[in-house]
């Protein structure tokens, strides 16, 4: 049997205010599914079906645009979700290098989620963060900037504690410093 | 007028017209070769093929008058980039460049297509669209002479039956977006949707769902290469071996256009015909369907019921023979004549002069409608083609043919499966002599006591009057035992029609129906009884029927020809427009 699935109360009064905002039901279809894969932890096909019917559109639009986004998950993921960049700058930065490095740390591959249910690995595009490549992202939340083994290491460590790596301020570098060299 | 210049030529156009650039163009009889963009739907300019070069003259801000050059000619504002002529709207003044003028343009419509072609597995040969595809044809036509993507392509899911009707190879496809725009725009299903992104993306229904949406398979004649494959069709024949026939929807009363594709006078597959006025581009996919009627199950040579139950093969001449005796042993006042919605105006028409001229006045039609099925877009209740025909002619409409057969000795039918769709019944038809003119093998001809096979609308050129009231006509597709494509200068000709001899492995005669349309029996049957009647082919009866019958006056072929249909009935248009 299929679970099912059902927005509580504030949700559907959250999902009410995010209608409000725009002049037509379509574009509620992103916000509406953050806040299911908030609630749920994912959004696998029922609960991409919950939030058609809740939004009253086709099944086959909140399916596509749920696939589009490596951010929303269409299936289960581990407790923490490591998205490493391997698009330009990062792969040039030895993206791939920590992406296999965390494959070999975790025993699964990119796409996959570990046996206790704690990571999940994914190899994702250009996150925004060039200039701290290579980078990564946990679970849709904190970035983690210019990665290298040992960092990495820390950070599984921390994560095993239950504990998210701080937020990493990297300033702009200052022009007359970039002149100066 | 406004005034736009393409390739250096100067064209008008009506003021607030809203088609766009490339509709233009390509109703002017010149060519930009895209793929997204469809008539009939929206433009999202998707598929960036139809670019060209659009400039705007300037004007002198003061004065309003046009900026001239040191040459005296008009100065052009170009635009910063190619633009999607689909999606341009014309502005006075207007220039466009196309391929055909600008090097520039063609450079970029070439490196598209590069671009397209990156992941396109280019499987041609054994690519259902082959020889009727976009993709192919503008590559040659437009593309780059090879491609410099020299690292493996993208892999992505192939035989995917996305519906009953309908497979999709994701490889092939070129995210053009038509087949989701039809879902969403025309059949309002909205079962399809592109999954995924970037070089990985493709339609696909929801999950756990399927694309079954009654008018499916216009998806498949919609996309611009062979992603989307008729899960029927699929492999079955080769487009150049086949010879394609205008022809009509004949699964309900609609009247859609159809084309019948052709081989070896077998009817491969049926896709809709363009008619603005009836079904535009499309058809539903229970019309696909008919071709199976065409070909199989087809009663060839007359048959005779000589002891009880049992039918057996008779010949033509024995067939008119009995027709006649039987006649001649009763009187007209004993005779009932069953038209048929299901068949033509012309057989309807022949058949009631005949008997008519004999003294038989006793002509019903009892008509095939299932309320509710109809959709009020292509899908009718009513489940015949031609129901306004008859009742045109004077057949007169029965609710209740069961006790009209009662009260006659002789029951005549014309093409309808009677007892199969339950007007009928077996034993209604007990002590009575009953003959059937009829094209398929069914429950009602096992029953009748004399069977002749007649042409059906792949065979012949007649004409149906649709539930609006416009006449239309097909054109013979298939031959019969009696046709003859290179004679009979209605029917096309294929390759395969053309080269084959009857010691070719692809010319089977089996294919060809011992019939003949039912005018035809009607005269010999006129002939053999001494009745001063005789009838031409198709078109001339038309000629007959309009001379004589006030509801088709001026109809004739060549009028339909080339009005795609006449409307018999004005003042119903217009009530169905407002
Ligand atoms: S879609 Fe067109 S270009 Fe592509 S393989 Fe088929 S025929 Fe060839
Ligand atoms: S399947 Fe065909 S119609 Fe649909 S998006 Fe792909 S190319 Fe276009
Ligand atoms: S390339 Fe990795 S963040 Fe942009
Ligand atoms: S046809 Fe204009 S962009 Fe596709």
């Amino acid at each position: 049997m299929e679970e099912t699935y059902e927005f509580t109360k504030e949700d559907l009064d959250e999902i009410e205010a995010i209608k409000a905002k725009f002049p037509e039901v379509m574009p509620a279809t992103l916000p509406t599914l953050w806040v299911a894969q908030r609630r749920f932890g994912h959004v696998e096909p029922p609960v991409q079906r919950l939030v058609a019917e809740t939004l009253g559109l086709p099944e086959s639009h909140v399916h596509g645009v749920a696939t589009f986004y490596t951010q929303y998950y269409k299936e289960r993921k581990g407790k923490y979700v490591l998205d490493v960049c391997t698009t330009t700058s990062c792969q040039l930065c030895g993206g791939y290098k920590m992406l296999h490095y965390l494959e070999d740390k975790l025993g699964i591959k990119a796409g996959e989620t570990t046996e206790d249910g704690l990571f999940s690995i994914q190899s994702v595009e250009c996150l925004g963060a060039c200039g701290y490549a290579p980078m990564m992202q946990i679970t849709n939340d904190v970035y983690v900037n210019n990665l290298t083994e040992e960092k990495l290491d820390k950070v599984i460590d921390s994560l095993k504690d239950g504990k998210m790596p701080e937020f990493e301020s990297v300033g702009m570098p200052l022009l007359e410093n970039i002149n100066n060299k | 007028m406004p005034e736009i210049f393409i390739d250096g030529k100067r064209y008008e156009f009506e003021e607030g017209e809203d088609r766009g650039l490339l509709q233009f163009i390509l109703d002017n009889g010149k060519e930009v070769p895209f793929f997204c963009y469809h008539p009939s739907m929206s433009a999202p300019a998707n598929c960036r093929q139809c670019y060209v070069k659009v400039g705007t003259p300037v004007k002198n801000r003061e004065t309003g008058e046009y900026e001239l050059d040191e040459n005296g000619e008009r100065e052009i504002r170009w635009f910063p980039k190619m633009q999607t002529s689909c999606t341009t709207q014309m502005q006075d003044g207007m220039v466009v460049h196309t391929q055909e003028t600008s090097e520039e343009v063609a450079r970029a419509q070439k490196d598209t297509m590069e671009l397209i072609l990156i992941n396109h597995p280019l499987d041609c040969p054994i690519c259902d669209q082959a020889g009727e595809c976009p993709l192919q044809i503008q590559t040659y036509k437009y593309g780059p002479e090879g491609s410099r993507f020299e690292v493996k392509k993208q892999h992505k899911p192939k035989r995917i039956q996305l519906g009953p009707r309908v497979t999709l190879d994701a490889e092939r496809c070129i995210n053009c977006t038509r087949c989701v725009r039809f879902t969403d725009e025309i059949s309002e299903s909205h079962q399809l949707t592109i999954v995924a992104r970037g070089d990985k993306n493709y339609p696909m229904a929801a999950p756990g769902r399927e694309f079954d949406d009654p008018y499916s398979m216009n998806t498949v004649d919609i996309c611009p290469v062979g992603a989307l494959t008729s899960t029927d069709f699929r492999f079955k024949a080769r487009v150049w071996e086949m010879n394609q026939t205008p022809s009509i929807d004949i699964t309900n009363g609609k009247g859609t256009n159809i084309d019948l594709w052709t081989r070896d006078n077998l009817v491969m597959r049926i896709t809709p015909r363009f008619n603005g006025e009836v079904n535009d581009h499309w058809m539903p996919d229970a019309g696909r369907d008919a071709y199976q009627r065409f070909n199989e199950n087809r009663l060839s040579r007359p048959a005779i019921k000589l002891d009880g139950d049992n039918q057996s093969k008779t010949s033509w001449n024995n067939a008119i023979e009995t027709f006649a005796e039987t006649l001649e042993s009763h009187g007209p006042e004993d005779v009932l004549v069953v038209g048929s919605p299901h068949a033509s105006v012309e057989e309807n028409y022949a058949l009631m002069k005949v008997f008519n001229l004999w003294g038989v006045n006793n002509f019903k039609f009892a008509p095939h409608i299932e309320e509710g099925t109809g959709d009020g877009f292509l899908i009718t209740d009513d489940q015949a083609p031609n129901t306004s025909g008859v009742k045109l002619l004077g057949y007169e409409e029965s609710n209740d043919l069961a006790s009209e057969v009662k009260n006659t000795k002789i029951v005549i039918m014309l093409s309808d499966e009677l007892i199969d769709r339950g007007v009928l019944s077996k034993d209604d038809l007990k002590g009575k002599f009953s003959i059937l003119l009829s094209t398929n093998e069914c429950d009602t001809a096992k029953t009748a006591d004399l069977v002749i096979p007649v042409t059906c609308i792949a065979e012949h050129a007649a004409s149906y009057v649709n539930v609006e009231g416009r006449i239309q006509r097909s054109f013979p597709a298939k031959e019969t035992k009696y046709t003859n494509r290179s004679l009979d200068l209605e029917m096309n000709q294929g390759r395969l029609d053309r080269f084959g001899t009857n010691f070719d492995n692809w010319v089977t005669e089996e294919n060809k129906v011992d019939c003949a349309p039912a005018w035809e029996i009607m005269n010999q049957l006129a002939n053999r009884m001494g009745l001063d009647v005789s009838f031409g082919r198709g078109r001339e009866i038309m000629e007959e029927i309009a001379g004589s019958n006030p509801a088709f006056e001026n109809v004739s072929y060549e009028r339909m020809d080339n009005e795609m249909g006449i409307n018999l009935n004005p003042s119903n248009k217009q009530e169905a427009t407002a």
